[in-house]
């Protein structure tokens, strides 16, 4: 085959352009975990399909410490190749079913690496609050 | 000239002006969502929002959840008074900003109160301290003289710049303390930005 140098430059040009961007991560963890997590039975209401291909939750456990206070843990992972900025937000509600307001009830922002899997934390204002809501927003500045 | 035509472009002549003036109305945007303004050169309420509310649940989840919180208050809660948060950044800033938040979470756990009489500056409230006073000098009530614990604290900045890309990283840093000046929590909230700088307007 004759080598076409207009053809490699090209291709090399693609090859660049395309790798351009693209920032994975590979992640090692132990085969048998020590921790046993306690996994709660979510609902999810997809609102924005855009968000949920890029960004997906792959499991929420939640522990209570001796204070009373419920912490939940969301691991969030991103399904692309890309870098992607997303923001959450979390809702807490007592044994009614009445949301908690607070001055930590802000949205956060977070990003993450193509392919990685990060967690995310959430501390109960107090311990009334016996329930929560994880909002996932996509277009984070 | 035509006289229709003069007439049409004076009409939408002046609907563009109109439009121009409009555009000044203001819109409110809720501060707690990430459509605030943000820029690198300031901490904007966004960052408040996330420094806070990292220092908050960092606060609950290390050392209030643990359960060991007990103090001289009202039903046994531990009482706070607010030490000194330095600045030690470039910009003038009103530490209540990330202060204010932090006292109004943990009021909210149910397991502190803040103590206002208490204070470098001075007290916060004269009033209540002179009624504190008072009520220590007569001997009618329990008064606690001290606070169980202190919360002091300290932002940095650190200001980089390669080409026509800026960034600043600012650092909150924050730690409780007892009576016997031991810190028992301490945790650090690092925020960075990146912009380009604006192109010279003539």
């Amino acid at each position: 085959m004759n080598f076409n140098p207009v053809r490699a430059l090209a291709t090399a040009t693609l090859m660049a352009l395309l790798g351009a961007g693209c920032h994975t991560v590979n992640t090692t963890e132990t085969a048998q975990p020590v921790f046993q997590r306690n996994l709660v039975s979510e609902k999810r209401v997809i609102t924005d399909a855009s968000l949920a291909r890029k960004v997906q939750i792959l499991g929420v456990n939640v522990s209570d410490g001796p204070g009373g206070f419920l912490k939940v843990q969301a691991e969030v992972q991103n399904t692309t190749g890309r870098y992607q900025r997303f923001a959450y937000k979390w809702e807490w509600f007592d044994k009614d079913g009445n949301l908690i307001e607070g001055p930590a009830a802000v949205s956060i922002i977070r990003q993450v690496e193509g392919k990685e899997s990060l967690f995310i934390n959430g501390v109960a204002p107090n311990p009334a609050a016996r329930d929560f809501r994880l909002k996932l927003y996509e277009n984070a500045r | 000239m035509n006289r229709p035509l003069v007439s049409t472009v004076l009409v939408v002549a002046t609907a563009a002006l109109l439009g121009g003036c409009a555009s000044s109305q203001a819109t409110y945007v809720d501060p707690a969502s990430t459509r605030t303004l943000s820029n690198v050169g300031e901490i904007n309420v966004q960052d408040w929002n996330m420094a806070s509310e990292s220092m908050i649940n960092s606060l609950i989840a290390k050392h209030i959840n643990s359960g060991s919180v007990k103090g001289s208050g009202p039903d046994g809660r531990a009482v706070l008074a607010i030490s000194r948060i330095v600045n030690n950044t470039s910009i003038q800033i009103d530490t209540d900003m990330l202060v204010k938040k932090i006292r109004v979470a943990l009021l909210g756990t149910g397991k502190v109160v803040v103590d206002i009489t208490a204070g470098l500056g001075g007290p916060e409230d004269p009033l209540a301290a002179e009624a504190k006073r008072e009520q220590q000098l007569l001997g009618t009530q329990k008064v606690s003289g001290r606070p169980d614990y202190t919360l002091s604290g300290k932002i940095i900045e650190n200001r980089t710049r390669q080409g026509n890309q800026r960034e600043s990283t600012y650092v909150f840093q924050m730690a409780l303390a007892t009576r016997d000046g031991l810190a028992v929590w301490e945790d650090e909230k690092t925020i960075t930005k990146q912009g380009k700088r604006a192109p010279v307007s003539w």
